[in-house]
């Protein structure tokens, strides 16, 4: 393969992984792992469609096809101005609290960064779950896949948000030039803070898996990761400190096969269709489009708009081709 | 003449902790467990036959004491942080068993037993935006001190700006009888770029356009409110709205109080913070005894320990030698 065809497999395996994580995770949020293997042992079919995650990733990448390297705050404030406000009057379904906080923020007049300050959620996993397509844009440079993805994160995040977002956005960029799995967490790690609650939880879910050895996959280390890294007294689960070190997590514990990794990731519980999402976009970049499961890949249509009704109608192939064709 | 607004800045925080509607919420964790799932059922019940006749909180075959106007969470939290004040901050946590708190507490004390150490503890942590920590910078301000190195236990970033911004208010007022070097010294340690002092400067301004606290309700709603997020204890919310009313009220309690109570979704700790700032200004004789004598012995709704404590007493403990 040339490398900009290796890059095009790379981009179509993200966003398929994606796409397949969120679709694989949905009925399994807000479960407990033992619930998920109570209903399904482990969940290995896609059941129904994809959720935001899914349809706000595209909605990023559209921003990167406009604007490329060139992406500041203000752009994306623009664009929710534009094609999101004016269309949140009715049911915002899907939405988190940070997406409708940042509509609010945006009604009330506020301006990035206080867009993303403003509401009580700026440590969402929101950004997260749309970091992928940064990390496509920007094969092989983490910190630069970071830098703009913040540019879009400053509109409706702060703090441990932004930073579980720049941590997928630099792991999808190294998975890109074809990392080890290691060497992408490593890559999500060089590009927070290391005195972040990211950081930190990375770390740990890095321990308990080493201390598992190589066939930890079972329920004792769904436990183990549970006890690192979930946040007991609160009844949200998409913190982002928290879905995101999941997710690289069953990205390590799947040793970068996409299945392997998406499946671990849902049987996670919590914020299912988040951490399946990036374990998949991340496993998507890693092993190309042939790593994702036919099965898989034949459930994901075109988006329906259902939460971003902007996007309505586009499908992930065509979002991978445009972001590709930008490089 | 500072111990009576000391004693002004605990009794008006108990009072105003026991004018907001979610204080029998609170105080009802002293009925048996049952009492509280009928509640539950009560409300669906309410939901599914489209009846407006909305449950309270009741005591059946229960005692009806806990549901009379009383002080419950902050009050017993303030007691707690005037009773520990001089002790390292994470080794007071840490002896705390049993006890109900907010999530940014609930979560801090995980972390201590996990070994996470202030300021991560406060920092990993959900809630770590919350209040918890304002509410006890009220024993701080009092005694004129830094409430930093305690409310990084619990909380960071607005959480801790919060914790700083009351301990200085209360400080001011006490040594000064008057809202607007209060409001000064708030302001003075809140950053206009983060959401807290945004809001700060946003609430105020809203408030004396409209001239008066209970006409400032509606344009605080407006102001500050979006009305997204499961939990009213924000302390980039509350805290606003207890300088903004304080002062609109010209630190009279009697004002201020009433008005914070009125906005619903903060009605669990604004009306606390108003009421400390407030009675800080004006000192514990300008409170309304009736008031006073409702709000001052503790439930032990959430620190068992404390039940039946005078909280007036409690703050004594901080002003001998000092008055």
């Amino acid at each position: 393969m040339t490398d900009r065809s290796q890059l095009r497999d790379r981009a179509r395996g993200c966003l398929l992984g994606l796409a397949a994580g969120d679709a694989l995770g949905a009925p399994a949020e807000n479960l407990t792992p033992a619930e998920i293997r109570r209903r399904w042992g482990r969940l290995t079919e896609i059941e129904g469609g994809g959720t935001d995650d899914t349809e706000y990733a595209i909605f990023a990448a559209s921003l990167l096809v406009r604007h490329g390297h060139g992406l500041t705050s203000h752009d994306v404030e623009q664009a929710y101005r534009e094609e999101i406000v004016p269309l949140a009057t009715g049911p915002m379904r899907g939405a988190g609290f940070s997406e409708l906080g940042t509509v609010e923020a945006l009604r009330r007049g506020l301006e990035p960064p206080l867009t993303g300050l403003a509401h009580q959620h700026g440590w969402s996993d929101g950004l997260a779950m749309r970091a992928a397509p940064y990390g496509i844009f920007c094969p092989g440079d983490p910190a630069e896949a970071a830098r703009l993805l913040e540019q879009d994160g400053r509109v409706s995040g702060s703090g441990e948000g932004i930073a579980g977002g720049r941590a997928v956005a630099g792991a999808v960029a190294a998975a890109m030039a074809g990392a080890e799995p290691r060497d992408v967490v490593q890559a999500a790690l060089s590009v927070i803070p290391a005195d972040s609650w990211t950081a930190r939880n990375v770390v740990r879910v890095c321990e308990v898996l080493a201390a598992g050895g190589p066939r930890g996959r079972g329920a004792e280390a769904v436990e183990a990761l549970h006890e690192a890294v979930v946040v007991r007294h609160y009844p949200w689960t998409d913190v982002a400190p928290e879905a995101v070190a999941l997710a690289l997590a069953a990205f390590l514990a799947g040793d970068g096969d996409v299945e392997e990794s998406v499946t671990f990731g849902v049987s996670l519980g919590r914020d299912a269709d988040t951490i399946g999402a990036i374990a998949g976009a991340v496993a998507g970049a890693s092993q190309g489009e042939a790593g994702v499961p036919a099965r898989w890949a034949a459930r994901i249509g075109p988006v329906t708009g259902k939460c971003l009704p902007v996007v309505a109608g586009r499908h992930v192939l065509d979002t991978a081709e445009q972001l590709v064709e930008g490089l | 003449m500072s111990g009576d607004r000391i004693r002004g800045a605990f009794a008006g925080l108990a009072v105003g902790d026991a004018a907001g509607w979610p204080a029998g919420r609170h105080r009802s964790a002293l009925h048996a467990p049952w009492s509280r799932r009928l509640y539950r059922e009560l409300d669906a019940f309410a939901e599914e036959h489209r009846v407006t006749t909305l449950p309270v909180p009741f005591a059946l075959n229960q005692p009806v004491a806990p549901l009379r106007i009383g002080p419950s969470d902050d009050a017993e939290w303030l007691a707690w942080t005037a009773l520990t004040v001089h002790r390292p901050r994470a080794e007071a946590f840490r002896e705390l068993t049993d006890v109900r708190a907010r999530i940014s507490v609930a979560t801090a004390l995980d972390n201590l037993a996990k070994g996470v150490e202030p300021p991560a503890s406060g920092h990993d942590n959900p809630h770590h935006f919350d209040d918890a920590a304002a509410i006890r910078a009220v024993a701080y301000g009092v005694i004129g001190r830094d409430p930093t190195e305690d409310a990084q236990v619990t909380n960071a970033l607005d959480g801790v700006l919060g914790a700083r911004a009351m301990a200085a208010a209360v400080a001011a007022a006490v040594a000064s009888g008057r809202i607007g070097p209060a409001i000064e010294a708030a302001l003075a340690v809140l950053p206009p770029g983060t959401a807290i002092g945004h809001n700060a400067r946003a609430a105020l301004e809203a408030a004396r356009a409209a001239g008066d606290p209970f006409a400032a309700v509606p344009a605080l709603d407006a102001a500050l409110l979006d009305h997204v997020y499961s939990y009213g204890v924000g302390a980039a919310q509350t805290v606003p709205v207890a300088l903004a009313l304080a002062e609109a009220a010209g630190g009279e309690l009697s004002r201020a109080v009433p008005a914070a109570a009125c906005l619903a979704p903060v009605a669990d700790s604004a009306p606390a913070l108003t009421g400390a700032l407030a009675g800080a200004c004006g000192g514990f004789d300008a409170i309304p005894e009736g008031w006073i004598a409702s709000a001052r012995t503790l439930a032990g709704c959430c620190l068992p320990d404390l039940a039946g404590r005078d909280l007036i007493e409690v703050a004594d403990t901080l002003t001998e030698g000092i008055a």
